[in-house]
């Protein structure tokens, strides 16, 4: 028992170690000085690319249509997503087990088939490309994440509070301002953040919908191929403390919910 | 198109209806004024930027003209920026840009499609400087939509130190003592000219039966695991990380990455290798024509064809350049760089990859894609 | 909501459950409009792309043929492909099961107050860019990269490779499909109760039948989700192999991405989506009807 102790300990170590294996590259070569185009090889330490973050204003381009694109998205795919969850878990609904598989295959669609089918559309219907079908695929594969993440919470919560809101005397929709909507706030962000995340790093849907729009995946996959500048890990570390920071928030919230 | 029709009714009803007016907003790019500005697309690093307070090419010409210039380097790949245009153009919408640089057989496939205008070259006194042997050339064979922007080599570059040895021919990639330390690209023309000359082929009319050895040479070296990669503009970042010990290359990057690199050398096969060109089109519908005559004139001035030739270290395709490079101390070496400035032994080596009938072009790119995709 | 405490409670229907059955359907209906729009249209349209001829490649023109054959060619040249994507994607889902699973045991069993630190650690390296995170393993895994070289001073032959190899494919879809492993299998761990474990520990059970009798059927449902989590996006994966890959270590997604973008062939690419998708649909399917979707939500 010992040694198998011992044993399952190394390997949750190990795993520590190869997750942030690749983070400690991205950390680090934020303070790299490059010679040349391509941050890839570490030369010396300095603070300069932490000073000029947004030195490359194509990168800055790239994020800020990102962050506009994944809070649209997430915004569109938690409010509708948000209220299929509440039809499917409080009530009662002809076809719901259709409805709720439609929910789950965008998300377990293969990403390409999605992409290769939304990019069809879009060309058979001359529909032009750009910001707005972003914003169609990006609201798609998030309402299907938001809306489920939604319906587990639901799923968990307990109806009787409305219920007995509604017996005290409470019309429907106070009831549920007063009693529902506070018990799923914490659903609601979370939903809204994981569609944001997801948003935000999506590739290959985007690389089929973009048309001139250049988000951010889009701009360090073509950075790839002609400079990687050191804004780039420096931008990416900044994501990764602000992200940390929310889920350091959320984590004390939800303990304290 | 009855099913279409269909699509397109359900998507005006039930999209934009749901999605509102933010949706169309968003799917409409702004629509320019006429007044004086121009806006360029052009390859990353492919100009003189400004640095050290030397104003670059774009400001000088801000300056100079007071034209309102948007330059950018947002070019990188040619494939996917005919997907980014092709639905606007198809649809007969103009695009973002007034002028963009292109390589010459997107070119050639834009003007086919009647997706280019032709240039306003009347306006263009400084054309009549361009190099000879780019005029009326077989991607335009009018000489009237496309003016080169710059024109290069592709060769082998290697790093002398993981080969071991200078290499002198095309069949070194295939050395086995290089096994999966080599790579070509995936710009089709690059890659399949150079295998073709060196199986003694003609690419200036090339057919799809004459490629096939060369195409079964390419396969059988990547099944082998000879080729470690097809890569873009990335080989570079793979010479310089010593993934590569060679690889197809194209000479300026050679050039200018052999300063970081002192290790790395650039061969020009004595089978002979493909001579590109990267052009500047207008797409249909341009509205600044007159602003982009004055950018072609300019660029086209000596002066300031020297200053981008020094920069990016490809082929000017301006006549003038070289002597003015050869006046000053600093850059008269590069006015002496055969890469730069092909002698007759050079020219001889160097062949333009020649017009594709559509048919016999998707032929090519689904070979080609059995192999770097398969 | 009035609707929800009727149906709940069961009662006879009366005039005010009748006059909002509408409900329900009014909460349903904008979700259940954009999927149908731009989920169920999109695929639905593929059909009559994928037996068609493409007219102008370039215009992206197609002309409705019936033609079949692009189903026979695609399934017939990329079945290889296919195959090789199955298998790597098969692979990692292996490997990160391997992983996970006692990384989700000490989590869940040795964690103690850390626990939920532990578990968020799982997730933070994925708040980095996906594409940033592949350029730094080309990074690590280079030919002259730090890892190699470590290697090769304890001993490791020259000319050993790891990027743009099978092994860098499998290794990074391995990578990217850990948190989707973990999350499930530790929140189907937690739901074990200590007790339970205790109890069947004082049946005399060794910690291994404890574990093959007792944990491992109890955690099915987060491990299956965790496989159908992992295996899918895997197997559909364009990133590690345009990386981290080489030729000969290409996947469906690649030739998906090629068929689309670079040969503009829109009907056998859509032929192709079509049948990849019967393959992934056929698991989710069968794994929705056997466990439900909530494990799939990482909640």
């Amino acid at each position: 028992m010992r040694i198998g102790n011992a044993l399952l300990v190394g390997v949750a170590a190990l795993a520590y170690g190869v997750l942030f294996a690749p983070i400690a590259v991205i950390v680090v070569f934020g303070f790299n000085e490059p010679v040349g185009r391509f941050n890839l090889i570490w030369q010396r330490f300095t603070l300069e690319n932490w000073l000029h973050p947004l030195r490359d204003a194509a990168l800055n381009q790239a994020l800020a249509n990102s962050l506009a694109l994944a809070l649209a998205a997430s915004a569109i795919a938690t409010v509708l997503g948000g209220l299929m969850a509440l039809a499917l878990s409080r009530h009662r609904l002809r076809g719901r087990s259709w409805i709720e598989m439609l929910l789950v295959l965008p998300l377990t669609s293969p990403e390409v088939v999605l992409a290769t089918s939304l990019l069809t559309l879009f060309v058979q219907t001359n529909l032009p490309r750009g910001f707005g079908t972003l914003l169609i695929a990006h609201s798609l594969f998030c309402l299907s994440y938001a809306g489920l993440t939604l319906k587990a919470r639901l799923a968990e919560m307990d109806g009787s509070l409305e219920e007995a809101a509604m017996d005290l005397g409470a019309r429907p929709l106070r009831a549920f301002r007063l009693v529902t909507l506070p018990l799923i706030a914490p659903g609601l962000l979370a939903a809204f953040l994981l569609s944001f995340s997801l948003s935000l790093d999506d590739y290959i849907i985007s690389m089929f919908t973009a048309g001139e729009t250049v988000t951010l995946p889009l701009y360090i996959a073509g950075a790839f191929q002609r400079e990687i500048s050191p804004q780039i890990h420096v931008l990416a570390t900044m994501v990764l403390v602000v992200s940390v920071a929310l889920l350091g928030l959320s984590v004390r919230g939800g303990r304290s919910a | 198109m009855g099913r279409r029709r269909f699509l397109r009714h359900a998507l005006l009803a039930g999209g934009t209806a749901a999605l509102g007016p933010a949706l169309l907003a968003a799917c409409r790019s702004g629509g320019g004024d006429r007044s004086r500005r121009l806006v360029i697309s052009n390859w990353p690093l492919y100009i003189d930027p400004t640095s050290d307070g030397v104003p670059g090419t774009v400001d000088r010409f801000r300056k100079q003209t007071g034209i309102e210039v948007s330059y950018s380097e947002d070019q990188n790949d040619s494939v996917a920026f005919f997907a980014k245009i092709q639905p606007e153009l198809s649809a007969g919408r103009p695009i973002a840009q007034d002028l963009f640089v292109t390589p010459y057989w997107l070119a050639a496939r834009l003007i086919r499609l009647g997706w280019a205008d032709p240039l306003p070259l009347e306006e263009v006194a400084n054309a009549a400087r361009l190099i000879p042997t780019l005029r009326k050339p077989s991607w335009d064979p009018s000489g009237r939509f496309t003016l080169p922007w710059q024109s290069g080599i592709t060769g082998i570059a290697y790093n002398i130190e993981a080969t071991g040895r200078p290499l002198t021919s095309v069949d070194d990639l295939f050395d086995p003592r290089l096994k999966g330390k080599v790579g070509f690209l995936t710009e089709m023309r690059d890659t399949m000219g150079m295998l073709m000359l060196a199986d003694g082929k003609d690419i200036t009319q090339p057919t799809f039966a004459a490629a096939e050895p060369s195409f079964a040479r390419l396969e059988r070296a990547k099944k082998d695991g000879q080729i470690r990669a097809f890569t873009g503009n990335d080989y570079q970042d793979d010479l310089l990380a010593g993934n590569f010990a060679a690889c197809v290359a194209w000479s300026g990057d050679v050039a200018q990455l052999a300063l970081e690199q002192p290790k790395l050398r650039f061969l020009v096969p004595a089978t002979g290798t493909t001579l590109w060109a990267d052009v500047m089109v207008m797409p249909k519908g341009a509205p600044h024509r007159r602003e982009a005559a004055e950018w072609m004139n300019f660029v086209y001035d000596p002066v300031h064809a020297a200053r981008i030739a020094a920069a990016v270290k490809y082929i000017s395709p301006v006549q003038g350049v070289q002597e003015v490079l050869a006046r000053t101390s600093d850059t008269a070496a590069l006015a002496r760089n055969p890469l730069m400035f092909p002698d007759r032994a050079m020219e001889a080596r160097l062949k333009v990859f020649g017009p594709l009938a559509p048919a016999e072009e998707a032929q090519f790119d689904e070979r080609f894609a059995s192999i770097t995709e398969g | 909501m009035s609707a929800s405490r009727r149906s709940l409670r069961a009662e006879p229907r009366t005039a005010r459950t009748r006059r909002q059955d509408w409900l329900p359907w009014l909460l349903v209906a904008p979700g259940l409009t954009w999927l149908v729009l731009w989920f169920v249209l999109p695929l639905a349209q593929l059909l009559p792309v994928s037996l068609s001829d493409t007219a102008d490649r370039f215009r992206m023109t197609l002309v409705f043929s019936g033609r079949i054959a692009n189903y026979t060619e695609v399934i017939g040249q990329y079945t290889p492909v296919l195959a090789r994507s199955l298998v790597y994607a098969g692979a990692a889902t292996a490997l990160a099961v391997l992983i996970a699973y006692p990384l989700a045991w000490v989590i869940r069993f040795r964690g103690g107050r850390w626990k939920a630190v532990l578990l968020a650690l799982v997730v933070v390296p994925f708040f980095t860019p996906y594409l940033v995170r592949a350029i730094a393993w080309t990074t690590l895994l280079g030919d002259d990269g730090p890892l190699l070289s470590a290697l090769r001073a304890v001993g490791l032959p020259q000319g050993t490779r790891l990027l743009n190899t099978a092994f860098a494919v499998v290794g990074g879809l391995t990578y990217n499909a850990l948190p989707f492993m973990v999350l499930p299998i530790t929140l189907s761990l937690e739901r074990i109760p200590t007790e339970l474990l205790d109890a069947a520990r004082d049946l005399q059970g060794g910690p291994w039948t404890v574990f093959r009798r007792v944990v491992l059927p109890l955690s099915a449902p987060g491990l299956a989700a965790g496989i159908v989590l992992s295996l899918i996006p895997a197997a559909g994966d364009v990133v590690n192999p345009q990386f981290l890959g080489g030729p000969n270590n290409r996947m469906i997604g690649n030739v998906m991405q090629s068929l689309m973008l670079v040969q503009r062939q829109l009907p056998r690419g859509a032929a192709l989506a079509l049948v990849l998708m019967a393959l992934m649909t056929a698991t989710v399917v069968v794994h929705v009807r056997r466990h439900g979707s909530s494990d799939l939500t990482l909640t």
